[in-house]
This record gives C-alpha cells, structure tokens and sequence, in this order.
C-alpha cells in the first residue's frame, strides 16, 4: 500500500463528509449511521451534502438505459464462443395459445406431469436464466400486487400467491409466464437490490428439497398449503433465505 | 452444445448488458465497447472452468473492467492515466477544492435533481477513469464497497474516497454549467 492511500483510509474515519458519502452507500453499520444522522440533523452542511448526492443519484438514474447489450453484440459474442444463436423467446400470443392447449388438455391431471425435484430445479434456474436474456425479465411489469394477481387470473388455471415486500427491500417487479415439465406456471419476479429473484408456484406440495446452487444461482424450495414454491436467484444465499423467510411469513393479498 | 458453452450461458450471457454498460463507461464509445465485451466473454469463455460458482456477475464484471483497462492502454495509449499514479492525481486535484468542511459554493440539491441527462453524462465521461469506474460500479451496476474494491484492485477506503470525489466533482459540474 502506498503512503498516499494510508491518507486516503486516514481521512475517511475523520472526515464526516466522507462519512455521508458512505451513510448513503448503506456501508455505515448501525451504530455510525445513528450517530452520522444526529450530526446530520446538528449540521445543516452535511445534510446539505446528504441531499446532494441523492439528487445525484436520481438525476443519474435518468441516464441509466444501457443495461441491455445490443442484439448485434449479443450474436458476435455467441458466435464468437461456437454456441448456436440462443432461441427467441416465444411472442405472448404463442405462449397465450399453448396455455390455453394446455389447459385445455390437461384438465386436474396438469400437475401430474411435474417432474421430480432436481429436475424441477434445472428447469426453474433455466426459466430464470431465460428471463434475464430477454428484454424484459417479466410478461407484465407492475409493482402491485392487486394488478399482478389478476393479470395471471385471465391466463392459467390457478393463480399463485402474491405478497408485497417492498418494505424489507425486496419490490415487486411483475409476473410472468414460465412453463415447466410442458405446463404453464406462474413466476412473480421480485428485485433485490440490482438482482433479481424470480418465485414459481406449482400445484402440488410435498417438493421440498435443500437448498441447491448451480453456476451462481440458488435455488430454495418449499411448500405451503399444496403448493410448491421455488424461489431462484444470483443474489447471496443468506439474503434469499431472507427473502424466502419473509415471502412465507408475509400476509397474502386477495 | 459443449458443458463450456452451457456453463458460459448461465454465467456469463445473463451478464451481457452490465457488462456493456461498464464498458461503454469506460471507453467512452458504443463501438470500442462492444469490442472489450467481446474480447472479455472470450476470456470468460476460456476461464469458464475457474469460475467458482460465486458471485457470476462480479466475476464476469472484473473480466470486463481488466480487459477495458489492457483495451484502452493498447488503442488509446497516454489517456489512460496509470493506475500508481492516480493517489497523486487524487491528491493534487483534491487539494484545489480545499478542505470537505469548507467546501465552496456547492449547488443546491434541488439544481443537480434538473440536471440535463446530456449534460451530467457529458460530465461522468470527462471524470478521470479511476473515479468514473468507481462511480459507475457503484451507481449503475449497484455493487457495495467490497466488490468495488476487489474488482479495481484497491482497499476501501480508495473506494469510499474516489467515490466521494467523483460526486463532488459531477455536483460543481452540474452547479457551473447551471450559471
């Protein structure tokens, strides 16, 4: 380490500027950011500056539109590694005509075809995988739950539960489609933090299986009044057993 | 297809688009970033069996941050400030705006909320590259301080002092260009 970022380190535990830097980022533990918010609430300077960078932030949130790389790139690069142009996800209309077949079929013998639970599990990572590939990770984007809910009321057979849990950090981001072992099943796609986690439903209980990860995503399952719920994601296996906690203990909406 | 290919499927193509936002941040241009994507995913690709089913989106992101720096020094040779030298920078520039407590004339919270996105993008690129990644980690691909710190090879009090500074020097971009 050089002299100079020593003083870089140095100057950050007694410079309460740095600090709000630091408070916005989340990275003060709870001790310092109580004791940083009275000195905020003392000093109007360093609330000033509080204040300053969330404008930034949002102001900065405008210009954030390249996240999705552009389809030309996205060839070259398959190619570039000897993989076939990856599937086009099917348009809703497809996938609107091949739920209603299914149902349509498969009339109380739908669930019966699900595969058993690692299979399942392949299935769900895929489906989740697929989902951050397309343009949109989810068939309807809505943060609320009574437009979610509905939405997969007109479209399969059962429609899954949905709760709100925007308050502990983990926001609704919509709903989509997902078809497993060939039947039509409903994932709700929720954000934590810059990730996401998608949440299956699937009739039929008595799933559940440990906790599972395959190439960095994690899969955990459970099941709750006959209905088997798989909860996926890149996020940390501690923060989705959190998610996973609160999903089970939070009110379902109606 | 080959257990690579599906490997780097999982691991790597979920990433694409984060990887094209950094590295459009970093060279500044559509087209320099699609080439360090795609030289990145090769790397990825040849290292898919090292990757140890931690965090694919870090790791992918650190491949795509040391091939933009290798990029850059290669193709644009001299603009790319040396990584030992940018403490210096850091300090020399950090000097001219004085001490954080005493800080001149910031703009108003509400004038940096209006700022034309034009402008403020126009601003992030003209910041010295250790402060843009940094801020761009932090804002754009919304990872915390460890990560940032691990994928720019720095310690964290780097991060939290180059991240101050890249804000402080958007806020008196944005207060100047607003008079």
């Amino acid at each position: 380490m050089t002299p100079s970022s020593n003083n870089a380190s140095q100057e950050s535990a007694d410079d309460p500027f740095l600090l709000v830097h630091a408070y916005c980022d989340g990275e003060l533990d709870p001790a310092n950011a109580l004791a940083l918010e009275r000195r905020m609430a003392d000093d109007p300077r360093l609330a000033a500056e509080r204040d300053r960078i969330l404008a930034l932030r949002s102001a900065m949130g405008r210009i954030k539109s390249h996240a999705v790389a552009p389809p030309a790139l996205r060839a070259k690069v398959e190619r570039a590694v000897g993989m076939r142009r990856a599937a086009v996800r099917p348009t809703w209309s497809a996938l609107a005509a091949s739920v209603v077949l299914a149902a349509a079929i498969s009339v109380g013998a739908t669930w019966s075809l699900l595969a058993p639970g690692g299979a399942v599990a392949d299935e769900v990572v895929g489906n989740h995988i697929r989902a951050l590939m397309a343009t949109q990770p989810y068939d309807i984007a809505s943060s609320d739950q009574h437009t979610v809910k509905p939405w997969f009321n007109g479209r399969i057979p059962v429609s899954p539960r949905v709760v709100d849990l925007a308050s502990d950090g983990f926001p609704l981001v919509g709903g989509r489609i997902d078809v497993i072992a060939r039947t039509p099943v409903p994932s709700l796609v929720y954000r934590a933090r810059k990730h996401l986690i998608s949440v299956t439903a699937m009739q039929g209980g008595g799933v559940p299986s440990p906790a599972r990860t395959a190439d960095g995503y994690h899969v955990i399952a459970w099941s709750a009044g006959g209905v088997s719920y798989w909860a996926v994601s890149d996020v940390g296996l501690d923060e989705l057993q959190k998610f996973v906690k609160l999903f089970q203990a939070a009110p379902t909406s109606e | 297809m080959s257990d690579e290919r599906t490997r780097f499927a999982n691991v790597v193509l979920p990433h694409l688009g984060d990887a094209y936002a950094l590295a459009r941040w970093l060279a500044r241009n559509d087209s320099d970033a699609e080439d360090i994507v795609q030289e990145a995913c090769l790397s990825a690709f040849r290292g898919i069996a090292g990757f140890g089913n931690i965090n694919a989106r870090g790791w992918v992101l650190s491949i795509v941050r040391n091939t933009a720096y290798t990029w850059l020094k290669r193709h644009r040779d001299g603009k790319v400030v040396a990584v030992e030298n940018v403490e210096e920078v850091e300090h020399a520039r950090a000097d001219t705006s004085g001490d954080w407590a005493s800080a001149p004339a910031s703009p108003e919270a509400a004038l940096i909320e209006r700022a034309d996105a034009a402008r403020l993008e126009a601003a992030i690129a003209e910041l010295p590259i250790e402060f843009r990644e940094t801020l761009v980690l932090r804002e754009v691909e919304g990872l915390d301080y460890r990560a940032i710190a691990e994928i720019t090879g720095v310690p964290i009090g780097t991060v939290m002092s180059r991240l101050a500074r890249a804000r402080r020097r958007l806020m008196a971009q944005l207060g100047k260009d607003a008079t």
